[in-house]
């Protein structure tokens, strides 16, 4: 029963499969992909609808085992907060299991238990997103279960008291050992000046402490709209039959007006951004973030497989150099996934106790340097499309990954067939637009360097996305 | 839980612990301003099932079984719906063939087979197997090494050369053993600063099992792994590297039969291990009440285990133990996490487990809350606990947890990774395919009755428990002396059994 502790983005990075991308704004439908491919083939049952009232129903039915995964996607995050409300879209996620009309506090997991079913949740910048794993006997219950508490959630000031300070608990637990966290929480509050993504997915502290019932209902009502969602059902279902249950149950919600738009845009920055955390640790760790670019970026591909032949694997270029060779550092990971609009690329380096921070960052930047210099190698990119290849497809294995990935086309680019034609996306990237993207990313001046300094001090981490 | 590919770090692989895939979250500073319940107040009420209790469950498919003269097993099944092919390899004898004092040994080995192997040293092996997208783990596993591998199925026959290399031709290159224990070393002290969930169970076998193999720390520790030399791996290669410890499982897209020559060729010729497999001794639950605090001074929260020894994987009741630990701490509404989450606030997470090996091995209740409030959590937890053993379950508890047991298994074999694991896994511990094909059965069989007598047999009675304390133990002393007598260690200590083990 998990709340996995790590971000979304951690994990993508820990995988060493930056997560694909994203799109604001929905665009006309891609042109489908062509029939021939084996990712085609794979998804050619895949059908879709939207709703009356909006909401975005994807299934993929397979049969292999008895089984559904449910994937609710909401096009809400921290990005689309602002001081003194951080931390909300994170709060509502906690506020999603707590009890609506029907199903009063504490009975949405026993009784989806009950029934064969577990679930989960998480929150990113960009997203909020319930997952739901049942029996497939089981959907009418679930979806009985999730029309409750989108239509009418509870707002028990006494239950918003105690997770009030359940998060802001959550906020402040592991303070001992989640010392990337804390870096990071930093490294985003000073690399974004003006865009909301500098904000903390589980929110400030003081915010934490104050938001108010009107905020929360207010909030509720713009956001966990059904025109604002995605649903995706994956597994032992027939589609026809799942947009009738669908339509009976979510399709009875009433739409909203859209959200406004988040408008800002991040200034470009004019020169390196450098910060220190002091933390209590044996330890020292080095986060490097350079500006890079959304989801739905043109170059997103190419930017995926330069992250993979930085640090995918004992063979990527930064692992040899700072872990094998140099034998300055322990772990090397990164993430080059783009959100609606343009994230940070990130290295995380781990290094041993007593490492040396100046000899490592200056070995880390002058791969970086190499690389947008002289480029990689054609063996390089042609590894880097096999893995990410290979991972598309072990991504496409469960029911749980078709929900994901589905959901996550379909939110970040508009079109769940974007999913698809991934392969042929990774086939068209170049060796030339590789060097000429390494050399527009890893521009000095668009940096910025944290270090974690150990010290007899402690101080208070934070993830960078919470789940439930 | 969703599945996450595991990282490729041995320590996460021993502790069994994917780093996106742990399944709790950190404890609370303060606990919701609401007063306890009473402890004799009614559990609320569990609903009852609406949709009929599925008995369908998942079937294992037919393996292609072969086993070739040196005593290499196959284990082959096709599946052909995605262009993969998945396979793990489990050798017998993995840690417990440590010898005392070189916990790490067989797990340092595993891990330089894919430090240079054949015709290839360790950069060119790295790049064969992400050159093609491939991925290869290692888990040094307590009485198995592990070798998990996932290739594109038009790389196959790569896969094999790759696999073979590692097994029969392993190079043990000296200067790549100095980097991989000094690797590990460095891994180690950083986990220390790191989240003590990655480590109580380490500390809480060590305690356990101070005299048995299954005490040792898998990947080692500060001070064992700097003893081991190229002489150490070398003897433990030529002793337990073979042929006729080897079960092999192969999932994918590919002909089972041209697969099986294939793999003939290459393991045909494969000498089998100089030594036989040594008898892992056996295993009981442990007499009195036993405390072990690890002090972590910059600790605000402290993390427990409480437990003891339990059942063998190939225990007749497993699957009623199974069910029985569901309701106690293997779910969301166990009643472990009721009572220290949702109704006291004490805590984000308190599960119970029960680890399985070839003898009995730990049944544990975990979790972790604010220093100030470590009495009363594991007061709470102890009472669950004694309760539990003492009155079993009702009815509807039953009913809830035997449809969620029934409704969460099918995931487990969805993919090619997971069939292969799990049939090399059944054939490790001499299983058939009825220990899946028949598990929905005997979750449906199982009564209330059934399930209290089993678990009184392999739940530990309150007074017979080992407890591990990670914390900050100026705080915790007082509290510690109440569960029974104490023995302190630092967590800065470079092994992780304490200096002075009470006698048993």
């Amino acid at each position: 029963m998990s709340r996995p502790p790590l971000s979304w983005f951690a994990c993508l990075a820990l995988l060493g499969a930056p997560q694909a991308g994203a799109q604001a704004v929905p665009e006309p439908s891609a042109k489908p992909a062509a029939a021939s491919t084996p990712a085609a083939k794979l998804g050619s049952d895949i059908q879709a609808r939207t709703l009356k009232n909006g909401l975005t129903v994807i299934v993929w039915p397979d049969h292999d085992i008895p089984n559904v995964a449910l994937a609710n996607w909401f096009r809400v995050g921290s990005r689309n907060e602002r001081p003194g409300i951080t931390g909300l879209s994170h709060f509502f996620e906690h506020m999603m299991f707590n009890g609506a009309k029907k199903y009063g506090p504490g009975q949405f997991d026993r009784v989806m238990e009950a029934n064969g079913g577990a679930n989960n949740a998480f929150t990113s910048e960009d997203v909020t997103v319930y997952l739901d794993w049942f029996p497939s006997s089981a959907l009418p219950l679930i979806l009985d279960l999730e029309q409750d508490r989108l239509q009418s959630l509870a707002f028990d000031p006494k239950v918003i008291e105690s997770e009030r300070g359940v998060v802001y608990s959550e906020r402040r637990s592991g303070v001992d050992n989640d010392n990337g966290g804390a870096l990071q929480e930093q490294m985003q509050a000073t690399a974004f000046v003006a865009h909301p993504y500098q904000i903390p997915v589980i929110g400030w502290p003081s915010d934490i402490e104050s938001w108010r019932m009107e905020d929360l209902q207010r909030y509720f009502k713009t956001y966990y709209a059904p025109n604002n969602a995605t649903l995706v059902i994956a597994g032992d279902v027939e589609p026809a039959r799942v947009f009738e249950q669908v339509e009976a149950t979510l399709g009875t919600i009433p739409s909203q007006p859209a959200p406004e738009p988040v408008r800002t845009q991040e200034p470009e920055q004019q020169g390196e951004r450098r910060i220190v955390v002091k933390r209590l640790a044996q330890s020292p760790l080095l986060q490097v973030a350079y500006h890079g670019l959304s989801a739905n970026d043109p170059d997103a591909e190419t930017l995926e497989l330069l992250g993979l032949i930085l640090t995918h694997g004992d063979s990527s270029r930064l692992h040899r150099k700072l872990v094998d060779e140099a034998r300055v550092a322990i772990r090397v990971r990164g993430t080059t996934a783009g959100g609606f609009d343009p994230t940070l690329t990130w290295f995380y380096v781990d290094l041993p106790p007593g490492g040396d921070l100046a000899k490592t960052e200056a070995l880390l930047t002058s791969e970086l340097a190499r690389v947008a210099k002289d480029g990689v190698t054609d063996a390089e990119l042609k590894k880097a499309r096999n893995v990410a290849l290979a991972t598309f497809w072990r991504k496409l294995e469960t029911n749980d990954g078709r929900a994901r990935e589905l959901g996550n086309a379909a939110t970040f680019r508009g079109d769940w067939k974007a999913l698809l034609d991934a392969p042929t996306r990774y086939e068209k990237v170049t060796l030339d637009g590789v060097k000429a993207l390494a050399a527009r990313i890893f521009n000095p001046d668009h940096r910025t360097v944290g270090w974690l300094v150990p010290t007899t001090d402690s101080a208070t981490p934070v993830r960078q996305e919470t789940a439930r | 839980m969703p599945t996450l590919r595991p990282l490729r770090s041995a320590l996460a692989a021993l502790l069994f612990v994917s780093a996106c895939a742990t399944t709790q979250a950190p404890a609370p500073d303060s606990a919701p301003a609401q007063p306890p319940p009473a402890p004799e107040a009614p559990a609320p009420a569990t609903p009852a099932p609406t949709a009929p209790l599925s008995t369908k469950g998942v079937t294992l498919p037919e393996a292609t079984a072969v086993t070739l003269k040196n005593g290499v097993r196959l284990l082959l099944v096709e599946k052909h719906e995605l262009p993969l092919v998945s396979f793990s390899a489990w050798l017998k004898g993995g840690a417990v063939t440590d010898p005392a004092g070189k916990e790490g040994l067989a797990a340092l080995t595993a891990e330089l087979l894919q430090k240079g192997a054949g015709s290839r040293n360790a950069q060119q092996f790295a790049d064969a197997v992400d050159g093609v997208g491939g991925e290869l783990e290692v888990v040094p596993g307590r009485e198995a090494l592990i070798l998990n591998g996932s290739f594109q199925a038009r790389d196959t026959a790569l896969m094999v050369e790759l696999l073979s290399d590692m097994l029969v031709r392993p190079r043990f290159d000296a200067k790549e053993l100095e980097k991989a224990r000094a690797l590990r070393v460095s891994e180690i002290a950083s986990a220390k600063d790191g989240d003590p969930r990655m480590l109580i169970g380490v500390y809480f076998n060590a305690f356990h099992f101070p005299s048995h193999p299954y005490g040792g720390s898998s990947v080692g520790s500060e001070a064992s792994l700097p003893t081991i030399g190229r002489g150490d791996v070398l003897g433990w290669a030529k002793a337990n590297l073979g042929a006729d410890r080897l079960i092999l499982s192969v999932v994918g897209d590919f002909d089972a039969k041209q697969l099986a020559a294939k793999l003939e060729a290459a393991l045909g010729g494969w000498a089998p291990a100089g030594q036989p497999l040594p008898a892992v001794p056996a295993t009981a639950p442990t007499k009195g009440r036993h405390v072990l605090l690890v002090d972590k001074p910059d600790a605000t929260q402290t993390y427990f285990a409480i437990g003891n020894t339990g059942i063998r994987r190939t225990d007749p009741d497993r699957v009623v133990a199974e069910l029985g630990n569901t309701v106690l701490g293997g779910r969301f509404t166990s009643l472990l996490n009721t009572e220290l989450r949702v109704k006291t606030g004490l805590t984000y997470g308190a599960r119970s487990s029960m680890q399985q090996a070839l003898q009995p091995y730990t049944v544990v209740l975990t979790s972790y809350t604010q220093t100030a409030t470590t009495g009363r959590a594991i007061d709470l937890a102890l009472d669950v606990l004694s309760r539990y053993r003492q009155d079993g379950m009702d009815d509807a508890m039953l009913a809830s947890a035997q449809a969620y047991v029934l409704g969460q298994f099918p995931p487990t074999l969805e993919t090619g990774d997971q069939l292969a694991m799990k049939l090399s896994e059944l054939a490790f511990y001499g299983l058939d395919a009825q220990d899946v094909n028949g598990f929905a059965g005997a979750v449906s069989a199982a009564t209330r009755d059934g399930v209290r007598t089993v678990l009184q047999r392999v739940l530990p009675a309150p007074e017979d428990l080992t407890f591990v304390l990670i914390g900050k133990a100026d705080a915790l002393r007082d509290v510690a002396r109440k569960y029974g007598p104490v023995t302190e260690m630092k967590i800065s200590d470079k092994r992780f059994t304490p200096p002075t083990a009470p006698a048993r």
